[in-house]
């Protein structure tokens, strides 16, 4: 439903803007679903007035004018027949934007013209195109046409919820705003002037269907003036989105906008044998309406009739046999309600939804027909004239006395949790036009007004109570206190997981450690680790201290389970480890250790058994590192005195060690009374857990263009590393190379001593074209030149 | 000219079914209809003849190349056929051989029931709390409401570090850490490892627990047993009831110890029950005011319930592990049961 800004402003003062406007009838719960603002495109043009009027000196059909803008004088070439000195005009200046065109200065026949004076069609105002247009003396010079003119107002498209039938008009939204913004609000009165003749002498009431017509009430006016509306109510009528079309179809669209309750108009000489019926249709009954079509009628349908014949289907659409047209002369109105589940049925089934169905459905109330007739009537004698007979023809067959509602103040607060006190209740309430009758402390009742169905249970008020208080004026509590990491948390069981599906089996042995094991490992003298926190009471020597290091005890899981018959194995822990120095307590640290030893794979009766190296301890500290998102790290040779000499490696991130691995020195595994190559890593995940890793995945698009894959072999000095080499390749790849893969080392037969032949796989691609070949090659040969170079490379 | 046509047709279809493999029908596909073929040589044969002779013999030719091309594709599909055919002879297998696995690794039984343990909790909207291991007197005991003359602060019973530094006795620490540290309403559980100073068949060193805390307005009794009532059947099933009776506990009042229904005879006695139907978890019961009040919490506004549990002895009762010693022994013939 559309309503507009400045059509509020009849009933209620608002004294915010527009903008604002939209965000209270958000918090209201009228959702505003899009806003337009009307006259924006009038928005350049400027009352002028024509100070001077002259014959063009070399065309007969135009003229030269002066015309003073407010600011200065300008000169512009009129072509219309109407112009004169001293009239205001519509004056659009260089830039203006006209509907597809934008005023430019313009030479025209030896002449300059600053600017355009506008016709109404031009404007879009109406299709008015016989000369400019002319503005009555009082417009003031300078000032915006649109706000002279009214067309500047605000329209909101807005949601009307199923449970507010009584917002479908604007005195409803007004009336809601008023109780929200603390406004007054000024309904129009009703006068209601009648002449002595008898509604009854002309016109009689049947209603055959009390449980589907609720109310139905006539009110007869004669000798009204079909024409015209005048510009208020037309303007009014489009701001809301409806075409206007005479003065009393025109008059009963605005009521209905006005009240949310529709009314309809007959031309009385059309209505035979001076009965109006409410009755069910026929089945089959063929119904002319006022769109051109000839509906078939169902028994269900109910009909507004005459002696002979249906003349409007209820609720819905007019007849073709008796609207208002140019020759009428008496009319009647109708405001009536009927059963919306009636209505939505046969709207449904013929598909026709209209601006009365649209309201008709939603369920509104019988008593605003009355109120909305009366204004009708009012209006109608005001812009129509004609004279209003005595009395109205009512049905009302179920008039129900106001429904009371009581709300329990202790109830508001056991609901809202916030203290509202009666007094404030009070105020909330009846400003929503409910009337309080009586309380005692802790309930108050309340008289719900006709135009409210909606509000029946306490519920309902304590709704409205914090509607009114403001949803957002209810303090927040926090509930959770943000305690636990849950990125580290989950982080931790991802590593888990990960290590379960390589195989690993996680051991948990005591924190308690032996300070032995540090010498045994050959860990420095100056080492943290041997910072050691040490219990005063423990179990044994052996026990005396927290431990530092997760290696040794997995090294006598290895033991014991090597001595049980396991020769292929890997197990883990992840726990804290623990050193002391000065501080008061200990400085705690989580560490994941683990140990290898065996076969690559399970034994498979396909495959020949391969025993694990470097390699695959490298491969999965890769995959942790890359799980948990590190990026940039890299490898160098590790410090630590338990790895064998020359397999030992460490992963540092911006020159900080994160982790270690490799193969166990023979000599120590020994000390631990083992003969079998067993490979170690460890990893810091508290200093891993402390950096910024756990964002979000952003999506990257995916490469438009295909890749291309090219191989590449050479045979190189062992005495250069591969992460250099592959580096060297990357950066002379231009940023196309996406992906180098090594697939291939040898050495040995048809090869020098010292060297060995690589070959990697290229991946080229690119965001922006498809790769040629020639480009491809250029590339290659970059990256075969620079191999060569760097490297003294042999490509093969 | 006619018969020799009939007799490179008959040839062809000889030649044609003899053939088995797809590349010799492509050869004879090229002799008999390519561009240099034999039929090709009858075309240009066509000069020959008078214009009348010409049109029929054209179109006998045309049938022949008709005839063989037809030859030649009902062969491809025959061919298509025996090849098919010849990929399953080669590919079948011995279904019932062993497939093929990657080795599977296993999570500590303590580390599943932990992880169950979080997973239970937080999704009632408990947050998981750590704190530290190696803490002072004041945490473990003080803060805890137990005096200082306490048994439980004897050397034989604590390890120590310093005087008043030590390894934690219990979890409940980490509660006092969070309260001091969050405003309320405060709603955790805190697992972690444990220490008491004792060694044998049913004590471990170190041992890992769990313990819960909620504290906010207007939490009761009732709650206690409620959450409780509901962690024992997520953990043991519906059919394991619990109940609480009686204790003390210097930091809860009123306190009380927890039962679960035996888990192997559920309530008939065993021996795993000691005959009595119930197997104790924990300790339980509402924070003791003065707990509150240490920590500047107005006791009259706000309540609390703790709990504590024992990790590794509700593993041993869902796993059915018959000894305490199993859990840290690491054998991976045990560990790989729990994969
Ligand atoms: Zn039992």
């Amino acid at each position: 439903m559309k309503i507009s800004y400045n059509w509020l402003k009849n009933y209620i003062d608002l004294k915010v803007s527009p903008e604002v406007l939209k965000d209270r009838l958000t918090f209201a719960g009228i959702e505003v679903e899009a806003v337009e603002e009307l006259g924006k495109e009038l928005k350049q043009i400027k009352i002028a007035q024509v100070v001077k009027c002259e014959r063009h000196p070399n065309a007969e059909k135009l003229s030269l004018c002066q015309v003073n803008d407010g600011t200065e004088t300008i000169q512009v070439i009129c072509g219309a027949t109407n112009c004169k000195n001293n009239i205001k005009v519509a004056f659009a200046g260089i830039g203006t934007q006209i509907q597809d065109f934008k005023i430019k200065k313009a030479k025209l026949r030896g002449e300059l013209s600053f600017g355009m004076l506008c016709s109404e069609k031009e404007l879009g105002i109406s299709d008015n195109h016989d000369g400019i247009m002319i503005l009555p003396d009082n417009a003031q010079v300078g000032s915006d046409l649109a706000a002279y003119l009214g067309i500047k107002d605000t329209s909101y498209d807005v949601e009307i919820t199923p449970n507010r039938p009584d917002l479908l008009g604007m005195i409803g939204v007004a009336r809601d705003l008023s109780a929200l913004m603390k406004l007054p609000i000024t309904l129009p009165d009703s006068k209601i002037v009648e002449i002595n003749e008898l509604i009854e002498d002309h016109l009689s009431l049947k209603n055959e269907v009390p449980q589907l017509c609720t109310r139905y009430i006539a009110r007869m006016i004669k000798n009204v003036v079909i024409k015209e509306s005048p510009e208020w109510l037309k303007k009014h009528l489009i701001s809301v989105g409806l075409r206007p079309i005479n003065n009393i179809v025109d008059v009963t669209n605005y009521v209905m906008m006005e009240f949310g309750h529709p009314l309809h108009a007959f031309d009385y000489s059309n209505i035979q044998g001076k009965k109006i019926i409410i009755r069910k249709a026929g089945q089959n009954e063929e119904f002319p309406a006022l769109d051109e079509t000839t509906y078939k009628l169902e028994v269900d349908d109910i009909v507004i009739a005459d002696d002979k014949r249906a003349v409007a289907l209820a609720g819905i659409i007019g007849g073709e046999n008796s609207h208002i047209t140019t020759q009428t002369k008496d009319i009647v109105i109708e405001a009536a309600n009927f059963l919306y589940s009636s209505i939505r049925k046969t709207s449904g089934r013929l598909k026709i939804s209209t601006d009365s169905s649209y309201r008709f459905e939603r369920d509104i109330t019988d008593e605003v027909a009355e109120l909305a007739s009366r204004r009708a009537c009012d209006l109608i004698l005001e812009i129509a004239g004609g004279e209003l007979l005595k009395g109205k023809l009512d049905s009302f067959p179920s008039k129900k006395d106001l429904k009371i509602v009581s709300v329990r103040p202790s109830r508001v607060k056991k609901v809202l949790s916030i203290d509202i006190p009666s007094e404030k209740i009070k105020e909330y309430l009846t400003a929503l036009g409910l009337i309080f009758i009586e309380g005692s402390k802790d309930d108050l009742k309340f008289k719900i007004p006709y135009y409210r169905k909606d509000l029946t249970r306490e519920i309902d008020l304590i709704e409205e109570i914090i509607r009114l208080n403001g949803y957002n004026n209810v303090p927040t509590l926090t509930r959770s206190q943000n305690i636990m990491n849950k990125p580290v948390f989950y982080a931790r069981r991802k590593v888990e997981d990960l290590l379960i599906n390589y195989g690993f089996s996680e051991v948990i042995n005591w924190n308690f450690g032996d300070p032995n094991d540090i010498d045994k490992l050959k860990i420095n003298k100056i080492d943290e680790r041997r910072d050691f926190a040490k219990l005063k009471n423990p179990l044994g020597e052996s026990f005396s201290i927290m431990r530092s290091m997760l290696l040794p005890s997995l090294l006598k899981n290895a033991l014991y389970n090597i001595n049980h018959g396991q020769k292929n194995f890997r197990i883990f822990e992840l726990k804290k480890v623990f050193t002391r120095k000065d501080e008061k307590l200990a400085t705690e640290k989580l560490h994941l250790s683990g140990l290898l030893c065996g076969e690559l794979d399970p034994v498979y009766w396909k495959n020949d058994s391969v025993q694990l190296d470097f390699y695959d301890v490298k491969g999965i500290i890769e995959d942790i590192l890359n799980e948990l998102k590190i990026e940039n790290y890299k490898f160098q040779g590790s410090d630590e005195q338990f790895y064998q000499p020359g397999l030992g490696a460490a992963a540092t991130v911006d020159g900080k060690i994160i982790a270690s691995f490799g193969k166990m020195d023979p000599k120590i595994v020994a000390d631990y009374d083992i003969n079998l190559p067993v490979f170690a890593f460890d990893i810091d995940l508290d200093t891993i857990f402390t950096r910024d890793i756990f964002h979000d995945t952003i999506f990257t698009n995916i490469p438009k263009f295909p890749p291309v894959l090219r191989d590449i072999s050479f045979v190189i000095s062992k005495e250069f590393n591969y992460s250099d080499i592959v580096e060297t390749i990357r950066k002379s790849g231009k940023n196309s190379i996406s992906k180098i893969v090594l697939f291939d080392e040898f050495a040995g037969k048809n090869i020098k001593e010292g060297f060995h032949s690589l070959t990697f796989s290229l991946i080229l691609s690119s965001d922006t074209k498809t790769l040629t070949d020639e480009y491809i090659n250029n590339i290659l040969k970059k990256v075969n030149k620079v191999l060569k170079n760097s490297y003294n490379a042999e490509m093969r | 000219m006619k018969e020799e046509l009939n007799n490179v047709i008959a040839s062809a279809k000889k030649e044609i079914n003899d053939v088995t493999s797809m590349h010799e029908l492509m050869q004879l596909k090229s002799k008999y209809t390519g561009k240099k073929s034999i039929l090709n040589s009858f075309m240009q044969k066509i000069g020959s003849l008078s214009k009348d002779e010409r049109p029929a013999f054209g179109q006998t030719v045309n049938i022949a190349k008709i005839q063989i091309t037809q030859l030649i594709t009902a062969q491809e599909e025959n061919i298509k056929e025996l090849e098919y055919s010849k990929t399953l002879r080669s590919e079948s297998i011995d279904l019932t051989m062993p497939g093929r696995k990657r080795a599977k690794g296993s999570l500590h039984p303590i580390t599943k029931i932990w992880r169950e343990i979080e997973d239970i909790f937080m999704s009632m909207g408990f947050e998981v709390a750590e704190g530290p291991d190696v803490e002072d007197e004041y945490h473990n005991f003080d803060a805890l409401n137990t005096p200082q003359d306490h048994p439980a602060r004897e050397l034989s019973d604590t390890f120590y570090l310093d005087n008043d530094v030590l390894l934690r006795t219990q979890t409940s620490t980490v509660q006092i850490r969070t309260m001091e540290n969050h405003p309320l309403p405060i709603k955790i559980i805190s697992p972690g490892s444990c220490y008491r100073n004792e060694n044998d068949a049913s004590h471990s060193p170190m041992f890992h627990q769990v313990e819960a805390l909620l504290v906010d307005k207007g939490v009761s009794f009732i709650d206690l047993r409620d959450i409780l009532n509901i962690f024992v059947k997520k953990m043991f099933g519906e059919k394991i009831e619990s109940r609480i009776r009686p204790h003390f506990f210097p930091f809860t009042e009123p306190s009380a110890e927890i039962d679960i229904v035996c888990v192997k005879c559920y309530g008939e006695g065993c021996n795993l029950c000691k005959g009595s139907g119930w197997l104790e978890m924990g300790g339980a019961g509402m924070v003791d005011p003065n707990v509150l009040e240490k920590l500047g919490i107005d006791s009259e506004k706000y309540t609390g319930y703790a709990f504590g549990l024992g990790m590794d002895r509700i593993a041993m009762l869902k796993y059915k592990i018959p000894d305490m010693r199993l859990l840290f022994e690491n054998d991976l013939r045990f560990l790989k049961q729990f994969s």
